[in-house]
C-alpha cells in the first residue's frame, strides 16, 4: 500500500474521508427530527371508531371558548401560592382553579449583560431568541425541538412547522399578542393584532409590563353581544424575570411584582365573567429562577414552573388541593387546540390536559381517542410496540363502550389510552432529544484512525526526499495481486467486528439497520477504516529518518505546542466561548519570541559592523542572514505588534466581554464617520497595492492586469459609496444600482483569470496583439540549450524545453491571481471598519515568514532547513488565519455570522450564492492566510519537483490539522453531551469546526486543481509543440 | 550548570538567593495579611518596590564586595559618579521599553497607566537592576544582547535566569485575567505583578536548590547522574 502513503493527496482523501466521518458523528449527535410538515386539518379528526360510526365534528366540539395564554417570565413554582398571589391562591382554595407542575426545559442562556450599542442588539437578541424557542415552541407546537431547528435558521428564527396559531389562524379565530416581541418573531403573519415590546433593557422592569397591562382594558371588554374580542391572546409579562436577573429571586421587589401579576389575574378573572362564552386562562412561567437571580442550571427552582389554568364557568378541579400533578409544557398545544374547536397541531406529542377533559364519558373517550391516534401516526413511531397494542386495545373498548354504552368498557377504554398515551409520549420524547451514541462511537474511532493516518502520512512526508528514496528502494516491491488479497482480507476482518459490534450492543441506531442505503454506508466505514489502516502500517513502516526535525528551535516548539494545546483547551466552556483569547495569547508569545530573538540578531549584527570584522567568517555568515532582511526588519516588527495591539480592539468578541466598547463602536458613531472612511480607503488602497505588487508574478502584457485591478478596486470604492459607506459630493452615484456594479465586478475578475490563461497559450501573439515591448519570457517555451555544438546530436531525446520552468511560472501565476481575487472579493464583502484587515493579514503573513526563517534566527549555519521551514510557515499561516478570524469579529456563536454579507450584490435570496458569501465572509482571515501561503510556497520553490514537494508537506500538514482539531473536539462534545450549554456553546463551535472543514477541503482542492491545470497545460503544449514544430 | 571551581562565589550565590527566599515572601506576606494584596498594582503600593530596591541593592554590594578588591576599586571609584549617572540613564531606558512593551502586548492604552508603570518599574528591578549593580552598565547591555557569552561567570548565569523567570512569570500570570472565575484579583497587573514575584522567587528557589544538589553530588557521588542530566538540560537550551 505504499502509493498511498505516497501519493500527493493522499492528505487531501483522508480529509475527505473525515468530513464524511464527522457526518456521521453529527447523524449520532444531532437527533433529527423528521418534520413531516403536516398541517392538521379539521377533517382529520376521527369519524369511525373501529368501524363505528361517530360525528368526529360534533363530539370534538369543546363549546365556545376564549383562551389566554398569560405567559409571566421567570415565574417559579413557588410563587404561583396564596403567600404571594393572593388572588391566585384563592382561586386555588376554592378549586375554580387548577395547578400542575411544569417541567420546563432546562433553559439555554442566561441572559447577557446588554448595554451595547445596536450593532450588537443582532447577536444579543439571537441568543434571547434561542432563549425563548425551546419553550415557545414546546408550549404552541407540541413537540421538543432539535438543536437542528435552531441552527438551520439562524437567519430569521421562525416556527415553520405546524402550531396552534397555525391551526387557529385557519380556522379564522382573532389572535392577539402583547408582550414580548420573541412571538413576533417566531410565529410571524399569525397574528391579527399585537404589540411587542423589546425586554433589552434589563433595569426596566415597570414599563416592559405596563407596555402589556394597557391593552388589557380594551381587549377584555366585551363587545355589545358580550362577545370578547378575541379567540385567543397571549400576554408575556418579562418584569419579573428583569427584577430576578438584577436583584435575585430574594428582592423586596418580587412581592409587589407578583401583587402586579396577581391584579392582572384578577382583573382578566372578572372580565371573563362578563362573557357570554367561557374564557380559560393558562398562567405559566417559562421557567424559573434561582435564588441568587438568574437561570440556566437545572435546579428545581429553575425548571420547576406552575402552569395554573382557571375557567371561568362549570369548573371544579378534579385534583385534589396541593402541588397537583406534573405535566409536560408540549401539553399546552394540543389543550389549547382543542379548546380553540381547533385540530391538534400536526407535529403534537402532547396530551389534553387532564382536568380539563370533560365529564361526558363519550366526549373524554373521544378526545383521549384522538389524541392517542394522532401520536400513533406520527412518524418514527413503531407500531410492534407495546404501547401500540395497548391503544389498540383501548380502540376496541371504545368501540365496545359506543355499542353498548355501558360503563365497564367505557373505565378500561380509559385506562387503556391512558396508559398507552403516557409511553407513547415518553418514546417519542426519548427518540427526538436522544443520541445515536453508536453512531457517535464509530464516528469518533473513524475520526481518531483518520487523523493517526495523516499523521503518518504527514511524518512520512516530512522525511528528507532523498533519505524517503532511499528506504524505499532497500523493501521490494509486492505484487500488486499480493496487495488486492491483503486489501480484501483485511476489509472482511473490519466488516466482522463492526457486524458484530452492532449485535453485541444491540443498538437502534440506523447503521445497523443493513437497508440499501446504510449498508452503502456501513460499507464505506468499514472501506475507511482498512484504508487507514494500511496506510498507517505503512507509515510506520517507512518513517525512519525524521533528522531534519532536529532542527526545530524554540519557536517551531511553541508553535507546535500551542497548536496542540489549543484543541485540548475545549475541555472548558469557556475556553470555547472566549477562543479568541487562546489565541490573542498565543500569537502576543509568539511575536514576543520573534522580537526577542530578532532584536539579539540584529545587535549582534550591528555590533559586529561597528566594532569591525575580527572573526572574518563569522560576520561574513552573519552579514549573509542579515542580507535577505535587511536591520529594518525590527522597526517593521514593531509596527507590526503595535498594528495587532490596534486590531485587537476593533472588535470586542466573545460572550464575556462583548458587551464592552471597541474600535468598530467608535468609528460606526456618525459623528466619527471621517475615520471610518479613513479605513475603508486606507483598506482599499493598500489591498490594491498589494494586488498591483502581486502582479509581478503574472505575464502582465502591457500593464492589461494592473489596469483591471485598477478598475475593479474603483468599481469596488464605488460601490462602498453606492451602499452609503463613503461620502462623495455627487449625489448621483450615491443610486447607482450596487447589484450591477458587483457583477461588473465579478466580470473583470473572469477577465483577468481568461486574459492570463490566454496569454499564456500565446493567442494573443498569434492576433499580433502585443508581442515587442513589454512581454517577458517567463512563458515562452525555449530550448536553454540550444546552443549546444554538438549538431548530430538528437533533440527527441534530449528534450531540452523548459517545460519544467513554465509550469512553475504557471503555478505562481495562478496563484497569485487567487489570492489577488479572494482579496478583492473580501473587501467587497467586509464590514467597512473591517476592510482594513484584508492588507494586514498579507503584510502579517510576509513579515512573519521573512522572520521565521530559520535561517536567520539560529546561529548554527549549514542547516538543511527546508523543513522545519515547510513546517513553521503552515503552522504559523493556520495561526494568522484563526486570529484574524477572531479580530473581525467572529466567534463561536452563531450569533456572529454576519448575515449582511450574503446579500452583497444580490437581488433575491439563493441559499447557494449566500451561504457561500456568508462562509468566505466569516472565514475571510484563514482563507487569505491560506492562499498567501501557497503563493509563498510557489515563489520560494526553485523548482517544479520542489514546489510539488513543499504543496505535498503543505497539505498533508493543513488536513492534519483540521483533522486533529475536529477529532479531539468530537470526544469534548462526545463527552459533554448532556451539558447544560450543549445547544449554545459545544454545538454552534460544532457546526464552526464542519464548516471549516469544508472549506479546508475546498481551499486544497482548489489547489489541486491549479496543479492539475497546470499539468494538463503543459501536457497540451508539449504535444503541440511536438507536432507542430518538429 | 554552575562551576565548582569557584567557591566563594557559590558560596555568595547561595546566599543571596537564600536571602530573597527569605525577604520576598515575608514582603509578600505581610502586604495581603494587611489586606492591601489588591491594591498591589496601585500608586499606593510603592512602598514595595521601595523596598525591593533596597534590598536588592544590598545583596549586590554583598555579592561585588570582595570580588578583586584591588582591582575594581580603583576603578569603581574613578568614576562612579559617571557610572551612576548611566546606569539611571539606562534603567529609565528599560523602564520605558517594557512600559511601552506592555502596552503592545496587551496592557489597556488609555488608563491604568499608574498600574502598567508600577509594573514595568518591578521588571525593571527585579531583572535589570541587579545585572547592571553587579557588572555595570555595558556589560549587561552586552549580556543583554547576547553578545557576551555568559557560561562561566556563576553569578551573571543566576542573575540572567532570575531575570527570564521573572518575565516569564509575568507573561504567565496574564493568562488568569479573562477567566470567568469573578475573582477581586483577576485584574490588571495584579496577576502579572504577582507573577513577576513569582516567577524570581522560583528562580532564586532553583538556585537554592541546584547549589545544593551540587555539593551533595561532591560528596556522594551517586548523585553524579543527576548533575549530568542537568548539565546535558543546561547546553541543549
Amino acid at each position: 500500500m505504499l502509493p498511498w502513503l505516497e501519493h500527493r493527496w493522499t492528505g487531501l482523501g483522508l480529509l475527505v474521508m473525515t468530513l464524511g466521518a464527522l457526518i456521521l458523528f453529527f447523524f449520532g449527535f444531532f437527533p433529527l427530527k423528521y418534520h413531516t410538515g403536516k398541517l392538521a386539518h379539521m377533517d382529520d379528526l376521527p369519524n369511525f371508531i373501529d368501524d363505528i360510526s361517530i360525528d368526529g365534528h360534533q363530539v370534538y366540539n369543546s363549546g365556545e371558548n376564549s383562551v389566554i395564554l398569560m405567559v409571566i417570565d421567570g415565574l417559579r413554582y413557588d410563587f404561583a401560592s396564596e403567600q404571594y398571589m393572593p388572588f391566585v391562591g384563592q382561586l386555588l382554595k376554592n378549586k375554580s382553579a387548577c395547578i400542575h407542575v411544569s417541567v420546563a426545559e432546562p433553559p439555554t442562556v442566561t441572559m447577557p449583560r446588554i448595554k451595547s450599542p445596536e450593532r450588537k442588539t443582532e447577536k444579543a437578541q439571537w441568543r434571547r431568541t434561542i432563549n425563548f424557542w425551546r419553550d415557545v415552541f414546546a408550549m404552541m407546537t407540541g413537540s421538543v425541538s432539535t438543536f437542528a431547528d435552531v441552527a438551520l435558521n439562524f437567519g430569521a428564527p421562525a416556527v415553520k412547522g405546524d402550531s396552534v396559531l397555525r391551526v387557529a389562524r385557519s380556522r379564522g379565530l382573532r389572535t392577539v399578542m402583547y408582550g414580548d416581541d420573541t412571538w413576533l418573531r417566531l410565529f410571524p403573519g399569525l397574528w391579527v393584532e399585537y404589540d411587542g415590546t423589546t425586554s433589552f433593557y434589563v433595569t426596566d422592569y415597570t414599563e416592559v409590563d405596563n407596555n402589556v397591562t394597557r391593552h388589557l382594558d380594551k381587549i377584555l371588554a366585551p363587545d355589545e353581544t358580550k362577545k370578547p374580542n378575541f379567540d385567543f391572546l397571549v400576554l408575556h409579562y418579562l418584569g419579573l424575570d428583569h427584577i430576578g436577573h438584577l436583584e435575585g429571586a430574594r428582592s423586596p421587589k418580587i412581592a409587589p411584582k407578583l401583587i402586579e401579576m396577581d391584579n392582572v389575574v384578577k382583573k382578566i378573572y372578572t372580565a371573563m365573567q362578563k362573557w357570554d362564552r367561557t374564557g380559560v386562562l393558562f398562567i405559566c412561567g417559562d421557567h424559573g429562577m434561582r435564588d441568587a437571580g438568574g437561570h440556566g442550571g437545572a435546579t428545581p427552582a429553575e425548571v420547576l414552573v406552575p402552569l395554573v389554568v382557571i375557567k371561568s364557568k362549570n369548573f371544579v378541579c378534579p385534583h385534589p388541593v396541593g402541588p397537583g400533578p406534573t405535566v409536560a409544557q408540549v401539553d399546552v398545544a394540543p389543550t389549547i387546540a382543542w379548546l380553540l374547536n381547533a385540530p391538534l397541531p400536526g407535529e403534537s406529542t402532547g396530551r389534553i390536559l387532564p382536568s380539563l377533559l370533560p365529564d361526558d364519558i363519550r366526549q373524554h373517550l373521544y378526545l383521549l381517542h384522538v389524541v392517542a391516534s394522532h401520536n400513533a401516526k406520527l412518524p418514527g413511531l413503531p407500531t410492534d410496540r407495546e404501547f401500540y397494542k395497548q391503544f389498540k386495545r383501548a380502540v376496541e373498548h371504545f368501540a365496545l363502550y359506543l355499542v353498548t354504552n355501558s360503563r365497564g368498557p367505557a373505565t378500561t377504554a380509559k385506562e387503556f389510552y391512558e396508559e398507552s398515551l403516557e409511553e407513547m409520549t415518553k418514546y417519542l420524547t426519548e427518540t427526538t432529544v436522544s443520541f445515536d451514541m453508536f453512531a457517535i462511537a464509530i464516528g469518533l474511532f473513524l475520526l481518531y484512525a483518520l487523523t493517526t493516518a495523516l499523521l503518518c502520512v504527514t511524518l512520512y512526508s516530512l522525511q528528507p526526499e532523498n533519505q524517503r528514496k532511499l528506504s524505499n528502494t532497500h523493501t521490494h516491491r509486492r505484487s500488486s495481486l499480493g496487495s488486492i488479497i491483503a486489501f480484501v482480507i483485511m476489509l472482511a476482518i473490519v466488516t466482522f467486528i463492526l457486524t458484530v459490534s452492532c449485535f453485541i450492543t444491540e443498538t437502534k441506531s440506523q447503521v445497523c439497520s443493513f437497508d440499501s442505503l446504510w449498508s452503502l454506508v456501513f460499507m464505506s466505514i468499514a472501506i475507511a477504516f482498512t484504508m487507514s489502516y494500511f496506510i498507517i502500517k505503512s507509515g510506520v513502516e517507512k518513517t525512519q529518518e525524521l533528522s531534519s526535525l532536529k532542527y526545530l528551535n524554540i519557536i517551531d516548539y511553541l508553535l507546535i505546542g500551542g497548536t496542540l494545546f489549543h484543541a485540548w483547551s475545549f475541555f472548558g466552556t469557556s475556553f470555547i466561548e472566549e477562543e479568541h483569547m487562546t489565541w490573542y495569547f498565543l500569537w502576543n508569545t509568539l511575536m514576543f519570541f520573534l522580537l526577542i530573538r530578532t532584536i539579539v540578531v540584529v545587535v549582534m549584527y550591528l555590533n559586529k559592523r561597528l566594532v569591525g570584522a575580527t572573526e572574518v567568517q563569522e560576520k561574513s555568515e552573519l552579514h549573509e542572514r542579515m542580507c535577505i532582511v535587511g536591520v529594518g526588519i525590527l522597526p517593521k516588527w514593531i509596527l507590526l505588534i503595535g498594528l495587532h495591539r490596534y486590531l485587537r480592539t476593533m472588535n470586542q468578541t466573545g460572550d464575556r466581554w462583548l458587551f464592552l466598547p471597541d474600535t468598530a463602536d467608535w468609528l460606526n458613531n456618525p459623528e466619527n464617520s471621517f475615520y471610518l472612511q479613513a479605513h475603508l480607503v486606507i483598506g482599499i488602497l493598500l489591498t490594491m497595492a498589494i494586488c498591483l505588487y502581486n502582479l509581478r508574478h503574472l505575464n502582465n502584457i502591457m500593464q492589461m492586469q494592473s489596469a483591471l485591478t485598477v478598475v475593479a478596486t474603483a468599481l469596488i470604492l464605488i460601490y462602498r459609496i453606492s451602499t452609503k459607506a463613503l461620502y462623495t459630493p455627487i449625489e448621483e452615484m450615491k443610486t447607482w444600482d450596487t447589484v450591477i456594479i458587483v457583477n461588473i465586478i465579478w466580470g473583470l475578475l473572469a477577465a483577468q483569470f481568461i486574459f492570463e490563461v490566454l496569454s499564456y497559450t500565446g493567442v494573443l501573439k498569434i492576433i499580433n496583439f502585443d508581442p515587442s515591448v513589454k512581454y517577458n519570457n517567463k512563458f515562452v517555451y525555449n530550448k536553454p540549450k540550444a546552443k549546444t555544438e554538438d549538431y548530430h546530436y538528437d533533440p527527441i531525446i534530449e528534450e531540452p524545453w523548459n517545460l519544467e520552468e513554465v509550469k512553475l511560472n504557471l503555478a505562481r501565476s495562478l496563484s497569485h491571481l487567487l489570492l489577488n481575487h479572494l482579496m478583492l472579493i473580501i473587501i467587497l464583502l467586509m464590514r467597512p471598519h473591517n476592510v482594513i484587515m484584508v492588507p494586514s493579514v498579507y503584510i502579517t503573513c510576509m513579515l512573519t515568514s521573512k522572520l521565521m526563517d530559520h535561517k536567520l534566527l539560529d546561529n548554527k549555519p549549514g542547516k538543511r532547513t527546508e523543513v522545519v521551514d515547510t513546517l513553521s510557515q503552515t503552522l504559523v499561516h493556520l495561526w494568522i488565519g484563526f486570529l484574524f478570524f477572531f479580530y473581525q469579529g467572529n466567534s463561536n456563536s452563531l450569533a456572529s455570522v454576519d448575515l449582511g454579507s450574503g446579500y452583497v450584490g444580490l437581488r433575491e435570496y439563493s441559499p447557494v450564492s449566500v451561504a457561500l458569501r456568508m462562509g468566505l465572509h466569516a472565514y475571510a482571515g484563514p482563507t487569505l492566510a491560506g492562499a498567501t501561503l501557497f503563493c509563498s510556497v510557489a515563489t520560494q520553490a526553485q523548482t517544479w519537483q520542489q514546489y510539488l514537494q513543499s504543496v505535498w508537506r503543505v497539505t498533508n500538514i493543513y488536513a492534519l490539522h483540521r483533522a486533529y482539531c475536529v477529532t479531539i473536539y468530537c470526544i469534548i462534545a462526545a463527552i459533554f453531551r448532556h451539558h447544560l450549554y450543549v445547544w449554545t456553546v459545544f454545538s454552534p463551535k460544532l457546526l464552526y469546526d464542519f464548516v471549516a472543514t469544508v472549506f479546508s477541503i475546498q481551499a486544497l482542492l482548489t489547489i489541486a486543481e491549479i496543479i492539475i491545470f497546470t499539468s494538463f497545460a503543459s501536457w497540451l503544449a508539449k504535444t503541440v509543440t511536438f507536432k507542430t514544430k518538429l | 550548570m554552575f562551576s565548582l571551581n569557584n567557591q566563594l562565589e557559590l558560596r555568595r550565590v547561595t546566599i543571596s538567593s537564600l536571602n530573597t527566599c527569605i525577604y520576598l515572601p515575608s514582603i509578600v506576606t505581610i502586604v495581603s495579611y494587611k489586606g492591601l494584596l489588591y491594591s498591589i498594582g496601585n500608586g499606593s503600593s510603592f512602598y514595595v518596590l521601595v523596598l525591593i530596591f533596597i534590598a536588592e541593592l544590598l545583596k549586590s554590594f554583598y555579592l561585588s564586595s570582595s570580588n578583586d578588591i584591588q582591582g575594581k576599586k580603583i576603578k569603581l571609584n574613578k568614576n562612579r559618579a559617571g557610572d551612576i549617572v548611566k546606569s539611571f540613564l539606562f534603567l529609565l531606558g528599560t523602564l520605558t521599553s517594557f512600559f511601552v512593551g506592555i502596552i503592545l502586548f496587551g496592557a489597556p492604552v488609555l488608563d491604568y497607566h499608574e498600574e502598567t508603570l508600577m509594573l514595568s518599574t518591578l521588571l525593571t528591578l527585579l531583572t535589570v537592576f541587579p545585572l547592571i549593580a553587579y557588572t555595570g552598565v555595558e556589560s549587561s547591555m552586552q549580556l543583554l544582547f547576547g553578545v557576551r557569552s555568559y557560561a562561566k561567570d556563576t553569578v551573571i548565569d543566576m542573575l540572567v535566569t532570575n531575570a527570564l523567570l521573572t518575565v516569564c512569570g509575568a507573561w504567565l500570570g496574564a493568562i488568569v485575567i479573562p477567566l470567568d472565575w469573578n475573582t477581586p484579583w483577576q485584574q490588571w497587573p495584579i496577576p502579572c505583578y504577582l507573577g513577576a514575584i513569582g516567577g524570581y522567587l522560583l528562580a532564586n528557589v532553583l538556585t537554592v536548590l541546584k547549589v545544593t544538589l551540587m555539593s551533595a553530588a561532591y560528596k556522594y557521588p551517586s548523585l553524579n547522574f543527576l548533575v549530568n542530566i542537568l548539565n546535558k538540560l543546561c547546553i541543549s537550551k
